[in-house]
């Protein structure tokens, strides 16, 4: 089934992260399988998590910086810039 | 096949170009960076570079946002950044380092049984394995590869990312399948 609401989605991530969970504990014990080189990168990708120092490098970053453009549908349609 | 699941509507896009530490930008950078960092991490196969290619590719977001037209979603349009900026970062590494790589048309030409399930019983070293795998394959078999691996991605995204038409994007992606497999189990 492909997720089609935020709701739905987030169902099948933690669907997804709990089953990654069972085949991590079962791999300790007896290894993996994985039935396509797909499979076993969205495992891989799972198992990867970014450094949490991005993220703070980029909030100092982004605090530097100034507002960004508004973009033609922006201006089209958002109103008035907010102060 | 990968079915396209659009959660960045365009709509939310508008909330980003307020300011920096607003909840959507986190939201922004919670849904993705996952992903951008993956791609880079398993492209440039260096975590500090994939670090610096992260923040560079959010900052470079930031700064473009009047750029983005909603007519991709928020994922395509931060992968579409992320390869530019590793093939910068790659191209500028190479002038600076011989290096060699394999003939993808001598890995294409073996045989692989991509049929069999790829075994795993290492798993702490898997991720060195996968990127050993990945850097014996060529660039653009790795980078179809990292993006068909995405859910969120159709081929057709796929397609414009690379470049090319979607039949070309299924045949290579057949082909790069083979020579995963076949380096994959090489290393085994």
């Amino acid at each position: 089934m492909n997720p089609d609401t935020p709701k739905q989605r987030l169902q099948h991530r933690q669907t997804e992260e709990q089953s990654t969970e069972q085949q991590q504990t079962t791999g300790q014990q007896a290894g993996l399988a994985f039935d396509s080189v797909e499979e076993l990168l969205r495992y891989d990708n799972l198992q990867t998590t970014p450094p949490p120092a991005i993220a703070k490098r980029l909030k100092v970053s982004l605090e530097q910086e100034p507002k960004p453009k508004r973009s033609w549908w922006q201006r089209l349609f958002g109103g008035r810039d907010s102060e | 096949m990968p079915v396209p699941v659009k959660y960045d509507a365009p709509a939310s896009v508008a909330e980003l170009a307020t300011t920096p530490s607003s909840a959507s930008w986190q939201a922004l950078y919670e849904q993705h960076s996952r992903y951008v960092y993956y791609l880079a991490l398993r492209t440039v196969g260096d975590p500090t570079l994939a670090e610096d290619i992260t923040h560079d590719v959010f900052l470079k977001a930031y700064r473009n946002l009047d750029q983005f037209r909603g007519q991709s979603g928020l994922r395509t349009w931060l992968y579409r950044i992320t390869i530019n900026h590793c093939q910068n970062t790659q191209r500028a590494w190479q002038k600076r380092n011989i290096i060699s790589t394999g003939d993808p048309q001598a890995l294409d030409a073996v045989a692989a049984n991509t049929d069999s399930p790829l075994r795993v019983l290492e798993i702490k070293e898997l991720g060195q394995k996968i990127q050993q795998t990945l850097e014996a394959l060529s660039d653009e078999y790795r980078l179809l590869l990292l993006l068909v691996a995405d859910e969120n991605l159709s081929y057709q995204e796929i397609a414009s990312l690379t470049e090319q038409s979607s039949d070309a994007v299924r045949g290579k992606l057949h082909r790069a399948r083979r020579a995963f497999v076949l380096e994959f189990q090489k290393n085994s």
